[in-house]
């Protein structure tokens, strides 16, 4: 049984809007860079700031981190965008993807811990992986099927393999699949300490020794049903890989398993990191010659978010291209792919 | 629709090594809870944690696994244990919970950056911190390759993943599954509870009418999943058979259940309605039972609704609260009782609560024929998660 993208929405620092977002990208509009922390770089996202003081005054969010007014603002605007309506008895599942998820309000509250030697009760519910998940559900009335997976960049698409596993098995009728991250500075640290970012303010793709990428803040979101305009061909919910070098392997793996049918346009997860090179030589050697779109290059890695956007991207990318292949290779868990085509 | 059974299952907790270890634990009711040393908890009520000891990580690990965050090192001396025990398993999906992955490496790094200490930061701490690492290290030390979730539902996770395999065999989408969890007890973790006032000074005394917290635990626990076809092809063994599992979300608060015990009920009920067993068909609840005023007082509410009578232990007071790792456990737990007929102890056990209807299988464990035990999860977030295994 297949899945179809009913609605969807994403939330990026080059805006919200579907279409405009879509278009810029296409154009090759970067969004704009602001330095964060202690000298760390992340692709400015005015409108994530927006959506936070839009939803602000909600009581269940009022203490929350920003990831889950994220995840709140974007799981909302799909299950517009997809018209699903009467969630409250409806068997309409949740799945959520992060990656570092609730980061900021857990450096915060370890500081306390080591610093002043306070935990507060206020931050701690709020570093839990499935505090977005669970406010969400709470804010859309959800009260069965709840999953948050955690993992690299590639989480988004085992999110969306979960979602169509519980459509299949008719564990729920719909389901909504949000992706979101947050960034803060003890992150970039990390990240940039692991050598997967640059400590400068611009990143360049598929560089022979690569700086790293720019980590993004951001979220994403699908609802998938039955039936709908973009049907998920298939999904491959990862090929792990255990150290950089087998990256580029588990990307060819996942590749020979998706192709079934031709593929015209690639949504790529190329970041300005070890990823590149491994993703390009996999798509030169199974699809030679389609063109490929690289969102982070434009947008920042946002992680937990950003194979959802990337997927957003390829939906959009269906109004040109008959089928489109999504490729997502992470930091250090999996490859994953999906195809999508037009139902 | 396929059966779904258990060929193996591996387990590192402080109640020991390895299904034997465990069984002689569980039956003697041993308390496994000790002082806590690995961190400076002097300023946090509680003190004590249920701690799996050094002696039990895998001797043979090689160097580059010795570097491993210590829940890595759990998870791969669980594989071992489980390929020991069925060595032609090779699952094709793998679904793992956890709660906090590597977090003390998460917390070296932090304090490394802080004025203060003024150690060095080592990559390892990074490289190992994420929560998928651990589940790659186990799967990398059994040369399993298949695709791997990691579900964070907070402490619901390990009965999630359990849950979520059982539906994928059931349903036909996977032969064969590795699922289970892992969790290790981190500064973070532990002040954060002691924060919310949920942990204890004293004793945990799940279901106690004087109960007053929880203690913390870590492990992990890993079974091999499969279909009883596929199982029975290869000439697998048949430890247990998974026969139901029901998940709920209760959208009352973050960190509190809703007062009427409808979302532990809701995960009971749907369960049972998956499993296709009447609740008198229930033998054994082996309970969340975390020992927490509103923890328990919502989960005996429940059971008392929906199993009148029925007996119940919460294996916590022996080990404490492993988190993430607390679904797989007490999973292995149930199904060692319905291997080895027997009814774990709740220990600790003072006084009933008057408003519940329940047989706690108090302080010392029971005979008892057993063919059906249920499995309780819930955590923070209102993820509610109830499994159903049998002989």
């Amino acid at each position: 049984m297949a899945a179809y993208i009913q609605g969807m929405s994403w939330l990026t620092p080059l805006g919200s809007g579907l279409e405009d977002v879509w278009s810029r990208l296409l154009e090759g509009e970067a969004a704009k860079v602001a330095e964060i922390g202690k000298h760390f770089y992340i692709p400015l996202s005015p409108e994530c700031q927006e959506c936070v003081a839009a939803l602000g005054k909600n009581p269940r969010l009022r203490r929350s981190s920003a990831i889950s007014y994220f995840t709140a603002w974007a799981g909302k605007t799909a299950l517009e965008n997809a018209g699903v309506a009467g969630v409250n008895g409806g068997r309409i599942a949740l799945v959520s993807a992060v990656s570092s998820g609730g980061v900021i309000y857990t450096r915060r509250f370890y500081e306390g811990i080591v610093e002043k030697g306070t935990a507060s009760p206020l931050l701690f519910p709020e570093t839990v992986y499935n505090a977005p998940a669970s406010h969400l559900a709470a804010l859309l009335g959800i009260d069965g099927v709840t999953y948050t997976l955690a993992g690299d960049s590639s989480v988004g698409i085992s999110a969306i393999k979960l979602a169509a596993q519980l459509l299949e098995t008719n564990q729920a009728d719909h389901c909504l699949v949000v992706g979101a991250e947050e960034v803060d500075w003890v992150l970039c640290e990390a990240y940039r300490r692991w050598r997967l970012t640059t400590s400068k303010p611009e990143i360049t793709l598929h560089a022979k020794h690569p700086a790293g990428a720019l980590l993004a803040e951001g979220a994403a979101a699908l609802v998938l049903g039955r039936e709908g305009p973009v049907r998920l061909r298939r999904i491959h919910g990862g090929a792990p890989f255990f150290s950089r070098a087998g990256a580029r392997a588990a990307i060819s793996q996942v590749y020979s398993d998706l192709a079934d049918g031709e593929i015209s346009f690639v949504v790529g997860s190329a970041n300005g990191s070890f990823v590149d090179n491994a993703e390009a030589a996999a798509l030169g050697e199974k699809f030679p010659g389609a063109p490929v779109l690289s969102p982070k290059a434009a947008l920042g890695d946002a992680l937990g978010a950003s194979a959802l956007i990337q997927t957003v991207a390829g939906a959009l990318a269906l109004g040109k291209h008959p089928s489109v292949l999504v490729s997502s290779v992470g930091f250090n868990h999996q490859a994953a792919g999906l195809t999508l085509e037009t139902s | 629709m396929s059966t779904v059974v258990v060929t193996a299952a591996g387990i590192v907790s402080p109640l020991g090594r390895g299904l034997a270890e465990t069984t002689s634990s569980l039956l003697a009711g041993r308390d496994c809870v000790t002082p806590v040393t690995r961190f400076d908890v002097s300023r946090c009520k509680s003190s004590t944690a249920g701690q799996a000891p050094e002696s039990l990580l895998d001797p043979a690990l090689n160097r580059k696994e010795q570097r491993l965050h210590p829940a890595a090192r759990m998870m791969v001396a669980a594989v071992r244990e489980l390929r020991e025990q069925d060595p032609g398993f090779a699952p094709t999906f793998c679904v793992i919970g956890t709660t906090s992955g590597g977090m003390s490496f998460g917390e070296a790094f932090f304090r490394s950056l802080s004025k203060t200490e003024g150690r060095p930061p080592r990559a390892a701490w990074l490289a190992n911190y994420s929560p998928q690492k651990p589940v790659l290290d186990a799967m990398e030390a059994a040369g399993f390759s298949s695709p791997s979730e990691i579900i964070a539902n907070a402490c619901a996770s390990g009965t999630n993943a359990i849950g979520h395999a059982f539906s994928l065999i059931q349903g036909g989408l996977c032969e064969s599954v590795l699922c289970g969890g892992y969790d290790v007890i981190s500064e973070l973790v532990f002040a954060g509870f002691d924060s919310l006032q949920a942990s204890t000074a004293e004793k945990c005394r799940p279901f106690d009418k004087d109960r007053t917290g929880l203690v913390l635990g870590e492990g992990a626990a890993l079974l091999a999943l499969e279909s009883l076809d596929s199982a029975q092809r290869r000439g697998a063994p048949v430890l247990a058979k998974v026969a139901g599992y029901g998940i709920s979300t209760d959208n009352h608060h973050l960190t509190q259940p809703h007062p009427s015990g409808e979302g532990p009920y809701k995960a009971m009920s749907r369960a049972l309605a998956s499993s296709g067993l009447d609740a008198s068909d229930i033998d054994y609840i082996n309970a969340h039972g975390t020992a927490t005023p509103f923890n328990d007082a919502t989960e005996g509410l429940a059971i008392s609704r929906l199993f009148p009578g029925a007996r119940v232990s919460s294996t916590k007071a022996m080990m404490g609260h492993s988190l993430g790792a607390a679904g797989a456990i007490e999973a292995v737990f149930c199904i060692l009782a319905l291997q080895e007929q027997f009814l774990p102890p709740n220990i600790h056990f003072r006084a009933p609560d008057p408003g519940w209807d329940m047989d706690i299988i108090a302080n010392e464990a029971r005979e008892g024929e057993l063919r059906c035990a249920l499995s309780n999860s819930f955590g923070f977030g209102g993820t509610n998660a109830s499994i159903i295994l049998t002989t």
